[in-house]
């Protein structure tokens, strides 16, 4: 045993057996990266799926789990937030939901596990030069996945699960990566150092591996249908918002655009939505005209069960925000969960929340029987103009935007349908 | 076998293959998605739309009158404006009883406006309850007037008087509403007394004078309005 352990570590020959601690040594940080690089490829490839299955603009489940390869759900909110957020992909102007990135990762990751297994196989043998590199690119998907977990949290305010499995991966492949630098060392390096390996190496690796992350973008960007015939397919708007239909208006401080939009101060999609508009600079380019559509049936007599209980008396309290409407939309949508939860609680509760943040003349003029009258203006305008019973809603020149087109398709959307939004 | 050549080899064939067969699956994906794009959803979910409201007293029979009512006064047409007791009599096709029993189930939706003998002048009280009643239209569509007169005086006088209460009570709803479509959504009937007056059991609906005595005579020098939550 000791003698093999001798002939192994010592051999004239690097690719005659090694002994087993020699083996994990100089390989042990190429199984590990090739572990990492796997799990973040079935991380990328459920996400791109999921985006994928999209394009037919449907609703979709969307998988939303730390296991790879989980079964997509319906309940998958943290993802579907992520999914349509403009992060999630490039190029949203030329291509309807434009190319997740994604498939950006799946193809690094694809690069990386062949590296790792090229590392693994060739132990020693492999060159320093090839181990740097290796160590050099293989921390990149860990620094992307830094700049995804800020953005997450300082924009999205949520975490995607299967994000934060790429993120996962790409750590155990940065560490493996650096780990992978420890086999350079004088220390390790006393049995049989490495050879340097070619420059050239280096000059063929880094086009490799902008080819194989771009391969799958570019096959995704030339299979992708063409959604400019089935954008303002959704009907238009029968009558132009009058006087009478009382409308609140949110002009944008460069509103070059007028659009009208129906909204819940109590509902997530609107919520997301409105996250989007911003995100995107479409916001403060539009001169919006708001209908409050609250969906529920404290006052809204087209639902029979409240979907969202409260969500007329928040209406009331944006009405009765007068300039500062937008203001009073924001908060209810900062605070949705909170004024949701006191929504259910009664209407009392909820009334003093909004007491609370906007003083007590807010409270006398949400009980007015004129905000009442106004809201009730509002319901009606929705029922002159036949239009379907969900939130949110967005007519441009009186054609409604498509509710596919106003999550990952919006940019596209807009870029077509209204370009001057779009800075 | 060298490992300098089977490594890169090996590599390069992971790589390769991985790359290959993800591309192949998200491009399959794509294109079924464009697949379904192309085929139209056999059951296409279905999504409410708004609409007015429509509450259980909207009985056929209920709405039959009503439609009547609409076409007849003036609501569906731009011909004419209100309907005479005359008219009334004639389009309804029901018996006096029949007629009042139709608006039991808007006893507490609507109000009764009460009115000083042969007068048509609509008091605090009258405007007030106008104004409450008009207000709260929640998903109706269409506000109903129903002018009578009390039975002292001719028939002519009486059908003239409940004609100016039906006016007045538009008048107010005009100021009211702010509304240029505002006689789209009135139905006036003037009934006089010649047709379907109002027993005193009526003086127990909510009206305008809560604190005053009510008679059969009183019950009758009103106006019953009422927004009426059927899709007509």
């Amino acid at each position: 045993m000791r003698e093999l352990t001798c002939l192994g570590a010592r051999s004239r020959f690097p690719w005659a057996r090694p002994t087993e601690g020699v083996f994990m040594k100089s390989r042990g940080f190429a199984i590990l990266a090739l572990l990492g690089a796997l799990l973040g490829l079935v991380f990328a490839l459920t996400s791109t799926l999921d985006y994928a299955s999209h394009l037919d603009r449907r609703l979709h489940d969307v998988t939303c789990s730390f296991i790879p390869g989980a079964a997509a759900t319906g309940e998958a909110e943290a993802c579907r937030t992520a999914m349509y957020s403009p992060y999630a992909a490039l190029l949203r102007d030329s291509y309807w939901g434009g190319i997740p990135i994604s498939l950006f990762a799946v193809g690094a990751f694809c690069f990386f596990a062949g590296f790792a297994i090229y590392l693994a196989v060739a132990g020693q043998a492999a060159p320093r030069r090839a181990v740097l590199l290796f160590a050099g690119t293989g921390v990149t998907p860990a620094l992307v996945s830094i700049g995804m977990f800020v953005i997450s949290a300082t924009r999205l305010g949520t975490f995607c699960k299967t994000c934060v499995g790429i993120y996962i991966a790409s750590f155990v492949l940065a560490v493996a990566a650096l780990l992978g630098l420890a086999t350079l060392s004088a220390k390790h390096a006393t049995d049989r150092p490495r050879p340097p390996g070619s420059l050239w190496l280096v000059l063929a690796l880094l086009p490799a591996l902008a080819a194989l992350t771009l391969l799958p973008a570019v096959v995704y960007a030339s299979a992708a249908p063409d959604h400019r015939p089935y954008l303002a397919s959704c009907g238009e708007l029968k009558q132009q918002p009058r006087e009478k239909d009382q409308l609140l208006s949110v002009r944008g401080q460069s509103a070059v655009k007028p659009a009208l939009f129906f909204e819940d101060p109590l509902c997530p999609t609107c919520k997301a939505f409105h996250a989007r508009l911003k995100g995107e600079g479409v916001l403060s380019r539009l001169d919006i005209k708001l209908a409050l559509f609250p969906l529920d049936p404290s006052c809204n007599w087209m639902l029979d069960t409240p979907l969202h209980p409260g969500a007329c008396t928040l209406s009331k309290a944006v009405i009765c925000g007068g300039e500062r409407s937008l203001e009073v939309l924001e908060w209810a949508y900062d605070e949705q969960e909170r004024l949701g939860a006191a929504g259910k609680s009664g209407e009392d509760v909820l009334k003093g929340a909004i007491t609370q943040r906007w003083g007590a003349d807010m409270g006398k003029c949400v009980d007015s029987p004129k905000t009442k009258a106004r809201l009730n203006a509002h319901l009606h305008f929705a029922v002159d103009n036949a239009v379907p019973v969900s939130t949110p809603q967005v007519y441009l020149d009186k054609k409604r935007i498509c509710d596919e087109d106003t999550d990952i398709g919006l940019r596209y959307t807009l870029k077509h349908l209204a370009p001057e939004v779009i800075r | 076998m060298n490992p300098r050549i089977v490594a890169p080899l090996a590599g390069a064939a992971v790589a390769a293959l991985l790359v290959l067969g993800s591309t192949l699956w998200v491009r399959g994906h794509v294109a079924s998605a464009e697949q379904r794009l192309l085929t139209p959803e056999a059951e296409k979910p279905q999504v409410a739309v708004a609409a007015d409201a429509e509450v259980k007293y909207c009985t056929p029979r209920f709405k039959q009158v009503l439609e009547r009512v609409l076409h007849s006064c003036g609501l569906a047409t731009e011909a004419r404006r209100g309907c005479k007791p005359a008219d009334v009599k004639t389009f309804a096709s029901i018996s006096d009883d029949d007629f009042n029993e139709l608006f039991h189930p808007l006893k507490d939706r609507g109000g009764v406006v009460m009115f000083d003998v042969g007068k048509e002048d609509l008091d605090k009280g009258a405007k007030e309850l106008l104004s409450e009643r008009f207000t709260d239209r929640k998903g109706a569509r269409y506000f109903f007037v129903v002018a009578r007169a009390s039975k002292t005086g001719t028939p002519q006088k009486n059908r003239a008087l409940s004609h100016r209460r039906a006016n007045s009570i538009m008048y107010s709803l005009k100021e009211l509403a702010n509304d240029p479509e505002i006689e789209k959504k009135v139905g006036l009937l003037w009934l006089g007394n010649e047709f379907a007056q109002l027993s005193k059991e009526y003086c127990a609906w909510p009206n305008s004078r809560p604190t005053e005595k009510c008679d059969e005579d009183a019950i009758n020098r009103t106006a019953f309005v009422s927004w009426i939550d059927c899709r007509l």
